[in-house]
């Protein structure tokens, strides 16, 4: 692969005299891309620099499990970095030819701090650290919600990029055609019987729209792994292959069911704040209730589960092998309960 | 409980990963068997599961069965030995022989079909709710029934499947 990098990004820097790949090796823990970590050196009129980066790969087709476009993500994260102070990756390019690294591909900067967001919470090695770092983080949510979503849309490519046919005209038309895009699509999810939950979710969601807030550019998997940080800030806000229009509850909602899946307390923070949603909302002047909130724990989990649970059935309808996608089974038992307290099932734990 | 993937697909899940996902990358010889080893292990166990239950009934019957005809035969025989035999074939002999659980396959089918009427029945409560008038306030309690039966499922399945520690391979 050294030599596509090499011919990759001697098109990138065309001024270069000279690219040299060092230190290419797989980073673990990357779901929906494969990616690589890994130093070039370019030199231009004698001059070296070490430029960290990563080479984020799609997968497989059939074992995709978010199937997006790394040019869409580029263009995305290049707005981002132009018109808000969220710190994000400069991306160097993208190659949809799937010939050259194997499948569609982006280059990107490596960003300094530990990826390693576990330590923050239950007395890990940094939890010294938690409190300013979820701060900063809440205040990187609000700014990216409350930026017009004109300039971050690039082209409109994040109305609908799953092609699904979401109408973002207006809040109300947004919603109505993601519950549809939900409903619809929940035989390609039922792996068994025991996914009703998620059906339930869909028609009682429809049943029970909320008030409308502003639609925003939304990152679509705020969670606890998808940042990383360093002395008490944070340095990147990291993976946004699934950012679009959307409701802005909808990230709190998935950080929230994530943070009980991850085993963290990001919503718990900062705690002088009162925690995470409290300071949002001083931020952001929204006042999101925690009964939005949980709507919008069913609302942007469900957004993920369609094309994760979509990718988990044709591992089990035999489609393809991937492991992950039958792992993901166990840490998502939690997952179903947590829909049955959100729809006040009979019988639900507290 | 899931029936898919039941237990059988989820060891074979596992084989199949430690063959694609492992195996390749290991370069040392002792944990390249290590592995194989692994994998016959999981695939003898893929093979007791179905006719585990099964089994031990079985044998379970045949036992008591056994341990009265052998002290039957020992009719006329004196001594502590003849009488310790004698002892276990009226008591551990004497218990009543287990049902034969039905086979595993009639088991999830059933099961399977029952979960794929209940997930219907939510689409047609669903349909009633919106309508509205005196249907949607029966539907809301048709809909409370089936929720009240799954409640304990889906708590009972993560009770039972899940294992402490979050979703591993993240951050």
């Amino acid at each position: 692969m050294d030599d596509q990098l090499v011919q990759f990004l001697r098109r990138t820097f065309a001024d270069a005299d000279h690219v040299v790949i060092e230190e290419l090796a797989v980073i673990p823990g990357g779901f929906s891309r494969e990616t690589y970590r890994f130093d070039a050196r370019v030199t231009r009129d004698g001059e070296e620099q070490l430029m960290p980066l990563i080479l984020r790969k799609d997968p497989p087709a059939m074992a995709s499990i978010l199937k997006t476009s790394r040019q869409v993500e580029h263009d995305l994260i290049e707005a981002v970095r132009a018109h808000t102070t969220v710190p994000v990756s400069r991306s160097f390019g993208y190659e949809m030819d799937p010939t050259v690294f194997g499948e569609p591909a982006m280059i990107i900067q490596r960003m300094h701090g530990s990826g390693h967001t576990s330590d923050l919470f239950n007395e890990g090695s940094d939890a010294d650290q938690v409190d300013d770092v979820i701060r900063h983080l809440c205040e990187m949510m609000a700014e990216l919600h409350t930026t017009d979503v004109t300039k971050l849309n690039v082209g409109g490519q994040l109305s609908d990029p799953r092609g699904v046919g979401i109408d973002t005209t207006s809040w109300d038309t947004y919603m109505d055609s993601t519950f549809e895009y939900y409903i619809s699509s929940y035989p390609s999810i039922s792996y068994d019987p025991a996914a009703m939950v998620m059906l339930d979710a869909a028609l009682t969601l429809r049943r029970n729209k909320p008030r409308p807030l502003p639609l925003v550019l939304v990152h679509g998997d705020f969670n606890p792994a998808n940042f990383l940080y360093e002395n008490g800030r944070v340095t990147a806000l990291i993976d946004w292959e699934n950012a679009r229009v959307g409701d802005p509850r909808e990230d709190l909602g998935w950080m929230v069911a994530m943070d009980g899946m991850s085993n963290t307390s990001v919503m718990s923070h900062p705690r002088d704040e009162g925690g995470f949603l409290a300071y949002y909302n001083k931020l952001t002047g929204w006042d999101i209730t925690p009964e939005e909130l949980g709507y919008f724990v069913l609302f942007g989990t469900s957004n993920i589960s369609v094309p994760v649970v979509a990718a988990v059935k044709r591992r089990l309808d035999g489609e393809h092998q991937q492991f992950l996608h039958l792992y993901i089974l166990q840490p998502s038992a939690a997952t179903l309960v947590a829909f049955t307290q959100l729809l006040g099932y009979p019988g639900a734990p507290a | 409980m899931n029936t898919s993937p039941g237990i059988d697909g989820l060891i074979e899940g596992v084989i199949i990963g430690i063959q694609n996902e492992l195996m390749p990358y290991l370069s040392n010889e002792k944990a390249q068997a290590t592995a194989a080893m692994m994998q016959s292990i999981l695939q003898g166990v893929r093979q007791l599961v179905p006719v585990y239950d099964a089994c031990l009934i079985e044998e379970h019957n045949d036992m008591t069965k056994t341990l009265r005809v052998a002290a039957e035969q020992l009719h006329g025989v004196a001594g502590a030995e003849a009488d310790r035999i004698r002892g276990r074939a009226v008591t551990v002999g004497q218990w009543s022989d287990l049902p034969t659980p039905p086979a595993a396959a009639t088991v999830i089918g059933a099961h399977s079909e029952l979960g794929r009427a209940l997930e219907a029945s939510i689409s047609d409560l669903d349909v009633l709710q919106r309508a509205g008038g005196t249907g949607a306030a029966a539907a809301d309690q048709a809909l409370a029934t089936i929720r009240t039966h799954l409640a304990p499922r889906y708590l009972r399945d993560f009770q039972t499947f899940s294992v402490a520690g979050g979703f591993l391979g993240r951050g």
